[in-house]
């Protein structure tokens, strides 16, 4: 059964926080207490079924007897086998066997590129991190992180393809000569939303051959703000400069960047970026969000406001209004008074701020609200130079819109069509607008792709796309800077072609497709002609050429600024979506208002068949490999679906152990909307919008037999094994006028369950205080102003009243303790050189999973499938937990504690908190070892020996932070994608030779079955680090000719320099939450001042563990004169 | 009752535990002896694709360690030399050599069986795949090759001269007074610590542990001897 738990001390009895992570446990069963209990969720240990114990037992036991007979002959395994060192013949110019080399290269995407770091080792690209050169660096997001393993994607496409079917290289490049010889060809490019001056170059050259060329573009779900701002503008966010921000329904920090958003997180720190200051209030911005569902950016919130997304029009009409804008005239007046007195405390804060405010809308929203947004910042003069936003024209200006590139197919004036979007028209384009059709009445379709998705097999030709790490070419960040994308590695695949390789071959009067590399080992054209744009920039010399691939970009070439100006069309704009508005009215039960949303872990569909993206749980709902609509709880109540969902104490709960892990099942839900159907499975989400369906889209795109709903074999070849059976599709719900959110859908339960593999209570840790909170604001409730709440963050929860713990690496005096052969008090085994420690600043936190992809990349950590996940074997080091908190009771005004208003209660607010191995120095883990697998080093780590493990588990058992993960099953020599391959055991499908294991870095370990791993702090990196120190000195003789035997080595030189190595999770963090360091750098260091902070405190700090990863209480700055300002900043999160 | 076993079966328990006493001793140290590091790994001496004498090269000829295991300062791998580095004298130098076919093979586009892939050189000392060792490290704080690989400057054919296992590794990680040079020197096959302190008067050590105890003092080494040093 269970452990023996450890009984946390009461909650303090003044505490009116609620905090719950799923629904089920807000609901109180019973059986979850349980479940909590448990080391690892019940199922994680259990086996599966009967059938799957019996085969593995008697599989096991013949292939053991036929080894040992076959063991008898001849001693094979006596002898040493031969292994062979393989040197270059002629060895490459930098490459040093056995360590890595970084280039600087750029992710290129529809927002701006993401200027990257790229390691690799021999040749093979491993890992990304940030290009903190970059003048737009702004950390990694998970999708940027997640994409080198597409470059190693076992179902990479690399075949060329003809209707679907395979083809030769020869008819393709007779197909590209005949477009290429005949400059009077009808042909149209549809390009992707990203801006690549080469290829801006290229378009040009190509409009000039082909007289009747026409240029498109498209990506899935890049939104409507060019209808406002006007074609290729755009308007981005100086973070730094925002004191005061409003997103009407925009996820910024996470699915719809508008510009680097590192300032944005610096703005959360009240002690500022290097922990160099006292805390100070007035140093925070303050966030307002206008949204429907919880995103990222919603979670940051100082107060947000829960409104449908079709309302989202009115509201900022009401903003305008109060701001005596002209164009609020258009709008309908808000009349619910809890928004209105909302409204007017926002409008008077943005007033007050006039210049240093940003108001920013969604990509998603009409233009209506676009319009509307830019009248305020016009008229609180935020827009321009030095001021929080500026508007700039981008190079994408005259491309056209899929729905122009239908009308050109249909009118005949495109014949011959070149498909180079990430995107999947055939899939993703608004269902009215019958893309597939048009694209079957093309004379000739080129679709160039990584993948073979719908479009590959709709279009006459594929031709397999090469990565964005394998090829030549120049992309512009956010702000416009020119930035270089250099290729890391040939392609993988002979007949991978990049998007410039193919448009410089159409340029060619022959046709004749040069990929990879040139004639006779020359490079790529496509390195000529991004030099050749380059020439134009920067310069034809060595030098600076030599420059732009080292730091990645060239300076000083960002967008010109423009004054954009509110279009003419703005007040019919407003006054149609006003209508519209109107008539489709306020959602209720019997007509839903559907959101359309971009996924966090597939974003418009592109990275379904990404491992690492679809197992990272959704930072919102927890899920993981699938999608599934979301429903704020009182609306499901009322549509009598929410105990379908949450099953509380019905007879299904009670039944299976608790209606968790591999029981876990949704109920299906059938969506009516814009006349079509689907079937989706449903879940409960807090914080969301009454009336309000949220669904996730890019999933369904191929099935095959063994999908649970029997959809398949469908649109099989589509995907590979991570994307196939993979959730519901709701591209077809959508149509031009509804691509974001559709009004008047009803829900009804279709009797049927879906298994859903949930993270949610994976790993849940309990006690008190593990997130804590304060508020910048004195909310007479006790707590006292900011400088009492900060001095209290180390007393919260019960730390007040724990003795104060032992720090065992300084032996104080006492002979008693550890005595020594001289009877003294004895030196213990510590490094004084490094103590590594780490700290994670909540404030800056947003809950992504940059971090944890990036760890996966880092640390080999294997993808253990759906299946597995919700048995709660998810192997990730880090995980990110995530609590919904509210209060229950408050003082009011008039002294008395009063029960929450229910409106606020129904807005909690979320707390991410990122949990990786603490790194005790008394740590639980390593006495319950019995081989000492797990033990201390002199610096500090809580070292793993992976070779010494036996696979006990005691320690996970023994960890109050449930930060380690057991590997069950041999996740990366046994696939664990193909179904129930796991329990074939030795007789499964080995994975041995797959693309994918060429992403592992060779510094760590790739653990094998029945090995417990955890977070090291990147001690391959430390080690690095700290060995190349130790180099210095040699390197100093040597420079000076003095006798090494002469020279003088202290400590400083031994020590790393501070904030000189950064762990993988700290790299990728586009918030700078992470910070990580040598404890004994003290104030020099970054990590060391921020450990002095008033609101540092340790995780559990009651037990007694001493962490060496210790947290900063998130801050909240809440505006006085809002409605619920005495509800914001309380969340301190005590569990179980 | 008759006596059903005859009088000697007294002594029999006893014999049968001397017996197995002995039989359980003799293995033990029969495995110590043939079945561990020292034994099966210290020794062991392929043949090579091409039979290259270090004695020839180092010894005769006088080339420094580092001209072919060029990154051994800069990087955890002490790398084999790529085929270029051969061919920078060997394209000159015992060009008729039949020994070279398989470097004329890689390198040589003239020869008839050139095919330009790299040769396959068999590993000898091989560390296991969790241990991650750094030659770098060693280098820079003083441990000389020698002290690992042997006298490989005097080696026809190149054996294992150390077990290279744990235990050994934590010999001198424990006492690295034993095996310290000066800087200068870690890459001299020819050194020996007495005739260097002859040489060295100004120094004021006269014996070879002196002179460990005292670089170890001035470089500050201290290796460590936890799990994470060497494995991750």
């Amino acid at each position: 059964m269970s452990k023996r738990n450890w009984q946390h001390p009461a909650v303090p009895a003044n505490e009116t926080t609620v905090v719950w992570r799923g629904a089920g446990p807000l609901a109180d069963i019973p059986a979850m207490h349980e479940w909590w209990a448990r080391e690892f969720p019940q199922a994680a240990t259990a086996m599966s079924d009967a059938g799957d114990a019996e085969t593995t037992r008697r599989s096991f036991l013949k292939l053991m007897g036929a080894s040992a007979a076959l063991a008898g002959f001849g001693m094979a395994a006596c002898r040493r086998p031969e292994s062979h060192i393989v040197p270059y013949t002629k060895a490459p110019e930098w490459g040093i066997p056995g360590k890595a080399t970084y280039y600087a290269s750029a992710m290129p995407r529809a927002h701006g590129a993401t200027p990257l770091v790229v390691t690799t080792f021999e040749g093979r690209p491993t890992m990304l991190a940030p290009n903190r050169l970059h003048p737009d660096a702004s950390g990694t997001d998970a999708f940027a992180q997640a994409s080198v393993l597409d470059l190693y994607s076992p179902s990479r496409s690399r075949e060329i393809l003809n209707s679907g079917k395979p083809a030769t290289r020869t008819d393709l490049m007779a197909a590209i000569s005949a477009i290429a010889s005949n400059p009077s060809a009808k042909i149209g490019f549809l390009f992707a939303a990203d801006d690549s001056p080469t290829r801006a170059r290229l378009t040009k050259e190509l409009a000039a051959k082909y007289q009747s060329s026409k240029f498109y573009q498209y990506e899935a779900l890049t939104g409507e703000s060019p209808k406002a701002l006007g074609a290729g503008v755009k308007c981005l966010a100086d973070f730094s400069k925002a004191e005061r921000i409003l997103s009407l329904d925009c996820d910024f920090v996470g699915t719809d960047p508008q510009g680097p958003v590192t300032p944005f997180f610096s703005g959360r720190k009240p002690e500022g970026n290097g922990y160099d200051t006292k805390a100070d209030a007035s140093k925070l911005n303050r966030l307002y969000v206008v949204e429907a569902a919880f995103s990222l950016t919603g979670g940051m919130a100082d107060h947000r406001l829960r409104v449908a997304p079709g309302q989202v029009l009115l509201v900022a009409g009401q903003i305008a209004r109060e701001l005596g804008i002209f164009h609020a005239k258009g709008v309908n007046e808000v009349t619910d008074a809890s928004q209105l007195a909302w409204i007017k405390a926002l409008a008077a804060d943005l007033k007050a701020h006039a210049g240093k405010a940003a108001v920013l809308t969604g990509s998603r929203q009409p233009a209506a609200v676009h319009h509307l947004a830019l009248a305020i910042n016009l008229a609180l003069d935020n827009l321009g130079a030095g001021k929080p936003l500026a508007a700039m024209q981008t190079d994408t200006r005259d491309l056209g819109s899929l729905a122009a590139l239908k009308a050109g197919i249909e009118s005949g004036a495109v014949e011959t069509l070149v498909l180079l979007t990430p995107s999947n028209p055939v899939y993703d384009a608004p269902s009215d607008l019958k893309f597939a059709d048009s694209l079957a009445k093309l004379k000739t379709s080129i679709h160039l792709g990584e993948r073979t998705d719908a479009t590959a097999h709709a279009a006459t030709w594929h031709i397999p796309a090469a990565h964005y790490l394998e090829s030549w070419s120049d992309t512009r960040s956010a702000r416009g800077t020119h930035t270089a994308v250099q290729p890391m590695i040939l392609p993988l695949y002979q007949d991978c072609v990049s998007e410039l390789e193919l448009l410089l071959a159409l340029l060619s009067d022959t046709g004749k497709l040069l990929n990879g590399e040139g004639e006779q080992g020359a490079p790529s054209p496509a390195y000529h002609a991004v030099r050749t744009t380059f020439a134009g920039l920067g310069g034809e010399s060595e030098t600076a050429w030599k420059k732009f691939l080292r730091d990645g970009f060239l300076a000083d070439t960002a967008y010109p600024l423009i004054t954009p100006e509110i279009a003419e069309s703005a007040a019919a704009d407003i006054a149609d979506a006003n209508i519209v508005t109107v008539k489709a009215g306020v959602p209720t039960k019997d007509a839903l208002q559907v959101l359309f949303a971009t996924d966090a872990s597939v974003f418009d569909g592109r990275w379904i068949d990404n491992a690492w993206l679809q197992e990272a749980p959704d930072p919102i709902s927890k899920l993981t490999w699938d999608n599934a609509a979301l429903i704020a709880p009182k609306t499901a109540m009322e549509l009598g679906i929410y105990d379908e969902i949450i099953a509380t104490a019905n007879a299904r709960a009670l039944a299976s152990p608790d209606g968790e892990g591999p029981n876990r099942k949704s109920p299906v839900i059938q969506v009516m909307v814009n006349g079509r159907s689907l079937e989706i499975p449903v879940l409960v989400a807090f914080g969301q919008a009454e009336h309000t369906l949220v669904i996730p889209l890019g999933y369904g795109q191929g099935f095959d037999k063994d999908d649970e709903f029997k959809r398949g074999p469908s649109n099989e070849s589509h995907v590979g094994l991570v994307g196939v059976n993979r959730g519901f599709n709701a591209y077809p719900l959508r149509t031009a006028a509804t691509a974001y959110f559709a009004t008047g859908a009803t829900v009804q339960l279709t009797g049927k369950r879906y298994a859903v593999a949930l993270t949610q209570e994976h790993h849940a840790m309990y006690g008190r205080a593990l997130a804590r909170e304060v508020s910048t604001l004195d909310a007479d409730d006790g707590k006292g102003g900011f400088a009492a709440q900060l001095a209290n963050v180390s007393k919260q929860g019960n730390d007040a009243h724990a003795p104060p713990n032992i720090y065992l690496y300084e032996p104080k005096g006492s002979a008693l303790w550890h005595p020594g052969p001289d009877g003294k008090a004895q030196e213990f085994l510590s490094d004084p050189l490094h103590q590594w420690g780490m700290s994670i600043d909540l404030s800056a936190c947003m809950g992504c999973n940059a971090c944890l992809v990036a760890c996966q990349a880092e640390n080999n950590i294997p993808v253990v499938g759906k299946e597995q996940v919700a048995r709660g074997r998810e192997m990730h080091w880090i995980r990110m937990d995530r609590y919904f908190a509210t209060q229950e009771r408050f003082i009011d005004e008039d002294g008395k504690e009063k029960q929450t208003p229910e409106w606020v209660r129904d807005n909690p607010e979320l707390v991410p908190q990122p949990v990786a191995c603490m790194q005790c120095e008394s740590a639980p883990c390593e006495t319950v070892c019995p081989v000492n697998a797990t033990v201390h080093t002199e610096d500090g780590l809580n070292a793993m020996a992976y070779n010494r493990c036996i696979g006990t588990r005691y320690c996970a058992n023994n960890c109050p932070y449930k930060a380690r993960r057991f590997n069950f099953f041999d996740y990366n020599k046994r696939n664990p994608l193909i179904a129930h391959n796991l329990y074939r055991g030795p007789l499964g499908v080995t994975a041995v030779g797959d693309p994918d294991h060429l992403q592992k870095n060779p510094n760590v370990t790739v653990r094998m079955r029945g090995v417990m791993e955890k977070c090291t702090y990147c001690v391959q990196r430390l080690t690095e680090a700290v060995i190349r120190q130790k180099r210095g000195p040699q390197q100093q003789t040597l420079d000076d000719g003095v006798p090494s035997t002469g020279m003088t080595v202290s400590n400083s030189t031994l020590r790393i320099p501070p904030d000189s190595v950064r762990t993988a999770c700290q790299d990728a963090c586009p918030a700078a939450a992470i910070t990580f360091g040598n404890l004994l750098d003290k104030e020099q260091s970054v990590l060391g001042r921020s450990r002095h902070m008033d609101r540092g405190y340790d995780l559990l700090h009651y037990i007694g563990t001493r962490p060496r990863t210790s947290y900063l209480a998130r801050v909240k700055n809440p505006n006085p004169a809002m409605p619920d300002a005495k509800f914001v900043g309380k969340a301190t999160i005590h569990m179980g | 009752m008759a006596n059903i076993f005859p009088r000697w079966t007294n002594q029999l328990p006893l014999k049968i535990a001397i017996c197995a006493g002995s039989a359980v001793v003799g293995v033990a140290l029969a495995f110590n002896y043939y079945a561990t590091p020292k034994a099966l790994a210290a020794g062991y001496q392929p043949a090579q694709p091409i039979p290259f004498s270090h004695k020839i090269h180092v010894d005769q000829i006088g080339l420094d360690c580092r001209y072919c295991h060029s990154f051994v300062e800069v990087s955890g791998h002490a790398n084999v030399p790529p085929g270029n580095t051969c061919w920078n004298c060997h394209q000159h130098v015992q060009r008729e050599s039949p020994k070279l076919a398989p470097l004329h093979q890689a390198m040589d586009p003239a020869y008839p069986g050139y095919d330009g892939k790299p040769i396959e050189w068999v590993r000898i000392h091989k560390a296991p795949d969790y241990v991650y060792f750094n030659h770098s490290a060693h280098l820079s704080r003083g441990v000389g090759c020698r002290s690992c690989h042997g006298n490989v400057h005097a080696m026809e054919v190149v054996s294992q001269d150390q077990p290279l296992s744990m235990s050994w590794c934590l010999d001198c990680h424990r006492a690295p007074e034993n095996f310290l040079r000066p800087l200068e020197e870690v890459c001299n096959s020819g050194h020996d610590a007495q005739t260097y302190l002859t040489n060295n008067p100004q120094l004021g050590v006269t014996t070879p542990r002196e002179l460990g105890l005292m670089l170890k003092e001035r470089f500050k080494v201290k290796p460590k001897i936890t799990c994470t040093t060497c494995h991750r």
